[in-house]
């Protein structure tokens, strides 16, 4: 088989078809990047080089939203205004969670001034992916979901899950202004030469989905599904994130227009096997190498063996990027990514 | 025809499976007017239906959106019963101190668990979120309390719950409290590797362990007084 470039395997993968090794990318936190370069002044794109990734993930959160500083908590932790108008309070780890949304009442939304997907520092970083990048290797960018956009930034997320029932139109107006802006960012990012979206956000937890399946229709999925198709007129694949059991839902995110499902969590239950045989002949399967258990505390042999596994059950007959399940975090034993990514070299190549 | 007791208390239930909040507290008002004790009112209309919520959400019948408007229906009820069950001499279920542990700062599923609790008649002090330990430490060393909820929702905050465990014995307060924990990455297999009492997935479960935590607590009060 014809030796593919890292952007060759994922789009090959993405089309559920068979590239020459399963491809791996991930988001990976600087502080196990550092460990395994030996270098804390190495950049991210010198990491993807260094281990040769298939892909690299641009996260809209960090490189591409605004953030006004309001200084520190009483336990000094960062306070920001985030763009959107939502107060986040950041952790060592440098997630951000917003602690206050934006809008508090229905009135305020009559006033609300959305941010402008326009501005020309939003897209500095991706541009310089696609400088260095374009061609060989998969520059995929990370557009937060409609539904948490809306959700925890905006109107808060007990005051939207209640609104869901209680005053519907008030959680349409709030997707309305999360989807026109991401859709201009999307078509931005596809400008510039974003070969693949990556739409991050949960649907579901560990025991199910957050909403029902009617809520999901009616208030969730239509957005993903615009975003989706705007990105196939475009020529560019989407991949859908979410956390959680999604077996009830994963149909919907499979009508959305999702090119791929991204991780299959095995935390809340969800078996790549399983996967593979319900819905593997109609999207490409991303995931599920454990980062809450194995790449955390397990050995390296037991993270070849979990490798191994994901290839064996969802890596025949092509479809399958094999990542962790979740991120590269900060809690990850860098050995083990080290010895996770030369396993899928080694298990991934030349599948039948 | 006037409504029986029994009526009355139904309706009361079912508006809180309903989530509807004007029709719990006017059921409620309803009830205190027929000369319902506000403890009847609670233990017979509010608690069973918010039992019957944490059913279907267990069921996967109700979700996230039916589970906070339930909530918000019943704390609306207890506004009214509160002043009247203390000078009724009711007491509360239990005292219960939660928060999300340091590092970690995802309030929602604690915000849940909070109001499920409160819901069933427990009074429920609320540390926030990014807890540290020593906080949680000087909360129990303070407080009067009977148990003690960590949610973790970060597999790398998890060990801050470890930390908690670890800065209560130090403290010598680890024996004042049930401790419970909870949160997307904890198990139950986690909880008792980690020395705490109880596990509970989802804000449902979590008022039956504690129930279960703190009979089990009275009983050895009971026992060790003997």
């Amino acid at each position: 088989m014809q030796e593919l470039n890292g952007l060759q395997r994922i789009v090959t993968a993405i089309k559920l078809r068979q590239p020459d090794v399963v491809p791996t990318f991930d988001w990976v936190d600087k502080k196990v990047r550092d460990a395994i370069m030996g270098d804390t002044n190495a950049s991210c794109e010198d990491f993807i080089d260094y281990l040769d990734l298939d892909g690299i993930v641009l996260a809209d959160r960090i490189s591409t939203w605004g953030y006004e500083p309001l200084g520190v908590n009483k336990r000094g932790r960062q306070l920001k205004r985030c763009q959107w108008g939502a107060i986040i309070q950041f952790t060592d780890e440098g997630t951000g969670i917003p602690m206050e949304p934006a809008i508090k009442s229905e009135k305020d939304l009559d006033s609300y001034v959305p941010p402008d997907p326009d501005l020309p520092w939003r897209y500095e970083r991706l541009k310089q992916l696609v400088k260095r990048f374009k061609g060989h290797r998969a520059i995929i960018t990370g557009c937060t979901d409609v539904f948490d956009v809306a959700k925890e930034n905006l109107l808060g997320d007990a005051q939207y899950y209640k609104a869901m029932v209680q005053n519907p139109g008030v959680v349409d107006r709030v997707n309305e202004i999360a989807l026109n802006y991401q859709l201009q960012y999307v078509k931005n990012c596809i400008d510039i030469g974003a070969d693949v979206i990556f739409v991050n956000g949960d649907w579901a937890m560990t025991e199910g989905p957050m909403v029902s399946r009617e809520f999901i229709q009616r208030f969730v999925a239509p957005s993903l599904q615009k975003i989706v198709e705007y990105a196939h007129s475009r020529g560019v694949p989407c991949i859908k994130h979410s956390d959680g059991n999604i077996w009830s839902i994963y149909d919907i995110i499979i009508d959305a227009g999702a090119d791929a499902i991204h991780p299959i969590d095995p935390m809340a239950g969800m078996d790549i096997g399983e996967a593979k045989a319900k819905f593997g002949d109609k999207v490409c399967l991303v995931g599920n190498v454990n980062c809450a258990t194995t790449l955390v505390s397990g050995t390296v042999d037991e993270v070849r063996q979990e490798v191994k596994e994901v290839i064996r059950k969802a890596g025949k007959g092509g479809g399958l990027i094999c990542t962790s399940s979740n991120s590269i975090h900060s809690g990850v034993k860098p050995e083990n990514y080290v010895a996770m990514v030369k396993a899928i070299r080694e298990y991934g190549a030349h599948l039948a | 025809m006037a409504l029986s007791s029994t009526d009355i208390l139904d309706k009361v239930r079912d508006a809180v499976i309903q989530g509807d909040t004007k029709e719990t507290v006017s059921g409620t008002n309803r009830a205190l007017v027929a000369g319902l004790s506000a403890n009847v009112i609670l233990d017979k209309g509010i608690i069973p239906g918010l039992q019957e919520v944490g059913d279907l959400y267990g069921r996967g019948e109700y979700f996230l959106p039916e589970l906070l408007i339930s909530g918000d229906a019943a704390l609306n009820a207890l506004k009214l019963l509160e002043p009247l069950l203390s000078t009724s001499g009711t007491t509360s279920q239990g005292k219960f101190l939660i928060g999300t542990v340091e590092g970690d700062v995802h309030n929602i599923g604690k915000d849940i668990v909070l109001t499920m609790l409160k819901g069933n008649g427990w009074k429920v002090t609320d540390l926030g979120v990014d807890v540290p330990p020593e906080e949680f430490c000087s909360a129990i060393e303070r407080g009067d309390f009977d148990i003690l909820g960590l949610s973790s929702l970060l597999t790398t905050t998890m060990a801050k719950s470890v930390a908690t465990i670890e800065g209560l014995k130090k403290a010598g307060l680890r024996g004042r409290v049930k401790i419970m924990v909870g949160g997307a990455p904890v198990t139950q297999e986690w909880a008792d590797k980690i020395g705490a009492d109880g596990y509970a997935k989802d804000a449902a479960m979590a008022c039956k362990v504690a129930a279960v935590l703190l009979d089990k607590s009275q009983k050895e009060g009971r026992n060790a007084g003997t």
